[in-house]
């Protein structure tokens, strides 16, 4: 198949928090070069890009605001985004997030890292994990391993998962293990109310 | 500055091409926006990437347009992604409406993002293109074998160079060097000198014949 055609409105819904729902665009198209994604949320005040930094991918990012309105948070500032607005980090470091000020506000989102070749990031199968089934998660982030390799994000995940399935030695193992790979997720782990026990 | 904000209306266009990555400095993967004036205008030009060996992701944000992608029509009204994987799939799509925008996504997959050459010297492309249309084909050379110094490794420039010193009547041997040139860093060209009009000037030299017997 040289070419895919999906409208954004296709794309799966995947709920992750506060409103904010996942549309999976690079694992939809199986693009390779570079990530992308599409996140909407339906109502006013819903997150429709989840606060965070690139530290750990080192990603440069673009957002696209492709339909509604929203507030973005770069850094301490904030600015208006209507649709047509782009917003771009070059700075991993920076945190930033965006809360939807329309109803059917849909934001795409592109990264990567300069200088190097991209590859997919772990989130993409923790985010499909967060609503399914412990089981169902589990396997997800075993997928996730399997097809990008060892990775503390992945296996912290993964950890995350098993212990809601009840696989607590494994979740353990995992995580002291994400840990090795990059001693942050001990952070992570500090403040997550599920793992933190298992420390 | 490590963010910055801006809205598409807000960034200088050059015709229907909105630079966006050059505007941010993006080092990471390649962005642009295209905005047709009328309806029945190229928003996307007909292309392949076979050069930059792209993946390529076509987001219409806002506005109709019709795609066509090795010969297949599609439908794409504001919202629709198109990928195209394949470098070598010819694409390119008309506006249905005007205002039609179109932002596209590029990069080679297994490889760091470089900025294609096309993009660095584009000025330099337009204002030979000029003189080319103005029939002042010697000038239009010039233009291009100053922008050759500064970008070694383009083949599009390299080529256009061969053709206006074709055209402008220069000697043989000078047009092999730059067609050589440009074939050695993309062997299409090969191919589309055999049919170039622009290189009937030299077409039975013996310099330009064995350039163009070899196999490609």
């Amino acid at each position: 198949m040289t070419y895919q055609k999906a409208h954004l409105d296709e794309l799966d819904r995947i709920p992750v928090d506060q409103g904010l729902e996942w549309r999976p665009v690079r694992r939809r198209f199986g693009i390779q070069a570079f990530g992308v994604n599409a996140y909407t949320a339906e109502k006013v005040g819903a997150c429709v890009v989840e606060e965070h930094t690139e530290t750990t991918s080192g990603h440069q990012e673009l957002y696209v605001v492709v339909r509604g309105r929203a507030r973005f948070t770069l850094g301490d500032e904030e600015t208006d985004a209507p649709a047509g607005t782009l917003v771009f980090f070059s700075d991993p470091a920076v945190k930033r997030g965006a809360v939807a000020e329309e109803e059917g506000t849909v934001v795409l989102a592109v990264g990567a890292k300069p200088g190097e070749a991209f590859t997919p990031s772990g989130w993409e199968w923790s985010f499909a994990a967060a609503e399914q089934e412990p089981e169902e998660a589990v396997a997800t982030m075993r997928d996730g391993i399997e097809t990008l390799g060892e990775s503390a994000p992945g296996l912290y995940h993964l950890a995350r998962h098993e212990l809601r399935a009840g696989r607590r030695d494994e979740a353990k193992e995992h995580l002291v293990r994400a840990i090795e790979l990059d001693p942050g997720f001990r952070t992570y782990a500090d403040e997550a109310d599920d793992l933190k026990e298992l420390l | 500055m490590s963010y910055r904000a801006t809205h598409l209306d807000q960034i200088e266009k050059r015709d229907t091409w909105i630079p966006i990555r050059e505007h941010f400095g993006i080092g990471a993967f390649g962005t642009n926006a295209y905005r047709a004036k009328e309806a029945g205008e190229a928003v996307i030009g007909e292309h392949s990437e076979l050069m930059a060996k792209h993946e390529e992701l076509y987001a219409v944000v806002s506005g109709h347009a019709t795609f066509t992608v090795d010969g297949d029509e599609i439908d794409a009204p504001a919202g629709t992604l198109v990928f195209v994987s394949d470098p070598a799939a010819r694409r390119g799509a008309v506006a249905k409406e005007a205002g039609t925008t179109v932002l596209v996504v590029g990069a080679t997959p297994g490889k760091a993002f470089e900025v294609s050459p096309w993009e660095e010297s584009w000025r330099e492309g337009q204002d030979a293109m000029a003189l080319y249309r103005e029939q002042r084909y010697a000038e239009a050379a010039d233009v291009l074998r100053e922008a050759v110094q500064r970008f070694p490794d383009s083949a599009g420039l390299f080529y256009n160079l061969a053709c206006f010193d074709s055209m402008a009547g220069a000697e043989p041997a000078a047009v092999a060097a730059s067609l050589s040139r440009s074939i050695e860093l993309f062997p299409g060209f090969r191919d589309y000198a055999r049919e170039d009009s622009d290189f009937e000037p030299v077409r039975n030299e013996p310099a330009f014949e064995e350039l163009l017997e070899v196999t490609s």
